[in-house]
């Protein structure tokens, strides 16, 4: 199969695009060739300057600080300068931006995921290219970040840049972009696609038919109990909050302070944490099984594939290599189907497609429906509406008390400002 | 299929450099080779010779793979290999089994202290078991000057043991010891749950504990298990070689089993043919020694070579995968 077949796609100066479609249409790739940092098998690329792309994974260095990570951008500027020299650049290049990011001189390793992305961008923009690629920029920001990326990418645009983007969330595309470019399996397809609804169907083809939300009933007895929060069984309650307001220590305690053998943990850095990059499929899925036998492996990996729909050639492929929507089915295929009593997930769909999304909130609902107490940690207010019971909001690492749905619609922007 | 290519690449590269070099020294260089072939393989005495010397690199090799398997960077099997033969010597007088039990677990509680310091204070284990291979060499010093020196007082080695390897001529059990053990190893790696979560620990260990891996229980047993190995090794070479012990005793059997471990990829079986060839090299060199005149130091040399040559393969390849 071809990631990317045919394509043909032109952006002028001035102009904001939106490359929409699923896991492993080949948006990033294309943008990876775009950007010079793949080599398409055949084809042409012409272009003014070089274009700077801003990854869905980060390619920063952990050890250095925020001021350090962008001098590193410009060595050649930074050759002799002093700590003080660095951290000064480092605020003006931050401010210039118009992204809100504090402290420089903090290691990147202590920073959030939301945080990161946002020294991503600020180094794409800091070397003012004539084409901006960002793959999946608002997947970690809140509503608020997201509209300040938005009028940072409009002043941009209106100076000139061509801004070239990859999205799943298709109001924002509706609201931001100049033009709208659908992508499935490797190929771009024409329409004219006026609502979410309708680049929804572009996007995926038919519309495979939702299942209705398992029928749920709270009311059985606590799963899970840990400070002020408290999951029953069948129960899906929501963690949210702005990205860095302890959310990852929560889910790292957890991890720590439950039995292993039954309870699932869907982490929030799923190339980090989640696959062994190296191994196969098979070997992935098997990491927490009794027993462990290539070929029986192979038969229950191909049995997964099938029932998350994993796109992958084989269960022998290497984890490492699927796209990160496939990454995250395998991590839930492998923690849901052992059956746990508690599921932790943390920022389950994350830069995942529509199908990709509905897919994985389907099998967390039907978790659920089973008698599993889910813990559901997200900075995606959707999501937690989508799937939740009750809703707690995290703030500087505390949580709020437990809130019914309806009651969190009127108060959960106050809480997660810190304002209730 | 391409690793095993790039390791057949490496080896030869080496034994070329090898037999070029002669040329600094006045030989040429087909007759180097000639030498070279003719001390390992050419005759019986030959092939025996290259036998007894892969053993020990064959122990340390899988002793090497399975710590590294395991994210661990055991660089002490030197000292796990002397203490493994002190322990074997001390027990040798209950007999064979007992001194070769005694050296795996001397060796794998001589590793452990690094796991322990690793995990007590955030140790890293390269330094502590480097460390470690000093204080074992130094023990092993003391050892055949004073406490267990020959009853003659004669030379700064030990009295013979009466234990023995079972042996048909040269050849010792040793060698079916560690045959048997790389298979063992390689099953319990590739084809055990346990194996798996060693494997994934070392590939990813945030990933596997998020995995629910008891991450520190796999170091802790793949540390364990490498030291016995080692161990296993410096016992296996006293009870059916030297049969006393003296100061060079582990003539860097340990570190030679990184450069076994790294040309077979890390791989248990792969470790057999690895050690063969290094076994091979070094006994090559010893004739290039007596007829040449040429230090035998040049089979460390090709190790070296052959290291180069893997680390310039695996950049290459990581240079690659960035494009």
């Amino acid at each position: 199969m071809l990631a990317v077949d045919d394509v043909s796609l032109t952006v002028g100066g001035g102009e904001i695009v939106a490359i929409v479609g699923e896991n492993g249409a080949g948006k990033t790739t294309l943008m990876r060739i775009a950007a010079g940092e793949l080599a398409a098998d055949a084809g042409t690329i012409e272009r003014s300057g070089t274009p700077s792309l801003v990854h869905q994974h980060f390619m920063l260095v952990g050890e250095l600080s925020i001021a350090e990570n962008l001098a590193l951008t410009q060595r050649d500027r930074f050759r002799f300068a002093t700590r003080s020299t660095i951290e000064r650049e480092a605020t003006r290049v931050i401010d210039e931006s118009g992204i809100e990011l504090r402290d420089v001189t903090r290691r990147v390793d202590e920073l959030s995921v939301g945080e990161k992305s946002k020294l991503e961008l600020i180094k794409a923009i800091s070397r003012k290219p004539s084409t901006l690629i960002l793959d999946e920029p608002t997947s970690v920001l809140t509503p608020r970040e997201a509209e300040d990326l938005f009028r940072v990418m409009r002043t941009l645009a209106a100076n000139g840049t061509a801004v070239v983007f990859i999205s799943h969330k298709l109001p924002e595309v509706l609201a931001i972009a100049d033009r709208i470019v659908v992508m499935r399996r490797g190929a771009i397809v024409p329409t004219s696609a006026k609502t979410p609804n309708e680049l929804a169907h572009a996007m995926v083809g038919d519309l495979m038919e939702r299942q209705l939300p398992a029928g749920r009933s709270a009311g059985f007895q606590p799963a899970l109990v840990d400070e002020n929060l408290v999951v029953h069984k069948s129960e899906i309650v929501a963690i949210v909050g702005v990205a860095g307001n302890g959310q990852t220590e929560v889910a790292a305690r957890l991890r720590d302070r439950l039995d292993a053998a039954s309870s699932g943990h869907i982490p929030e850095d799923r190339t980090r944490d989640g696959i062994v990059a190296e191994m196969t499929i098979a070997e992935n899925l098997a990491l927490t099984a009794k027993r462990w036998s290539p070929r029986q492996a192979a038969r229950h990996a191909d049995r997964m594939i099938e029932l998350y729909s994993i796109r992958a050639r084989s269960s022998a492929q290497r984890a490492g290599d699927l796209s990160g929507g496939n990454q995250q089915k395998v991590i839930l295929a492998r923690e849901l189907d052992r059956h746990p009593d508690v599921i932790v997930a943390a920022e389950p769909t994350r830069g995942l497609d529509i199908e990709a999304t509905h897919f994985i909130h389907d099998r967390l609902r039907s978790a659920a429906a089973a008698g599993a107490a889910i813990l559901l940690i997200t900075s995606d207010l959707d999501e937690a509406f989508a799937l939740a019971d009750a809703v707690q909001v995290i703030y500087r690492g505390k949580l709020s008390e437990r809130l019914t749905p309806a009651d969190a619609q009127m108060r959960v922007a106050g809480l997660m400002a810190g304002l209730a | 299929m391409r690793r095993f290519v790039v390791a057949l690449i490496a080896a030869a590269v080496a034994i070329l450099l090898l037999a070029l070099s002669g040329a600094a020294f006045g030989h040429s260089p087909r007759e180097l080779l000639a030498l070279l072939v003719e001390g390992s393989i050419a005759s019986r005495f030959a092939i025996e010779g290259t036998l007894l010397k892969s053993v020990p690199l064959l122990l340390t090799g899988l002793a090497v793979v399975v710590a590294f398997r395991a994210g661990v960077w055991n660089i002490g099997a030197e000292g796990q290999f002397i203490v493994g033969a002190l322990a074997a010597l001390l027990a040798a007088r209950w007999g064979v089994a007992a001194a070769l039990i005694a050296s795996m677990l001397a060796g794998a509680a001589w590793a452990s202290i690094a796991t322990a310091m690793r995990m007590w204070r955030n140790a890293p284990e390269v330094l502590t078991t480097i460390l470690l291979n000093f204080i074992a060499i130094h023990l092993l010093g003391w050892c055949v000057n004073g406490p267990l020196q020959e009853h003659e007082q004669r030379y700064p080695q030990t009295d013979a043991i009466d234990a023995s390897l079972p042996s048909i001529g040269n050849l010792h059990a040793g060698i079916a010891i560690a045959i048997v053990a790389s298979i063992v190893a390689w099953w319990l790696l590739y084809r055990t749950a346990e194996g798996l979560r060693l494997r994934a620990t070392g590939f990813n260990p945030f990933a596997a504990k998020w995995a629910g891996i008891h991450v520190n229980a796999q170091i802790v047993r793949a540390m364990a298990v490498s030291g016995a190995l080692a161990g296993l090794a410096g016992g296996i070479e006293l009870a059916g070689v030297t049969h006393r012990l003296f100061e060079r005793f582990a003539a860097g059997y340990g570190y030679s089993g990184i450069a076994v471990a790294l040309l077979a990829n890390l791989h248990p079986l792969a470790t057999i043919l690895s050690a063969a060839f290094f076994g091979a090299l070094a006994t090559g060199a010893g004739e290039l020694q007596r007829t040449a005149g040429i230090s035998s130091a040049v089979s460390t040399f090709g190790q070296a070579v052959v290291m180069l040559v893997l680390i310039l393969f695996s950049a290459i390849e990581e240079k690659r995968w960035s494009r």
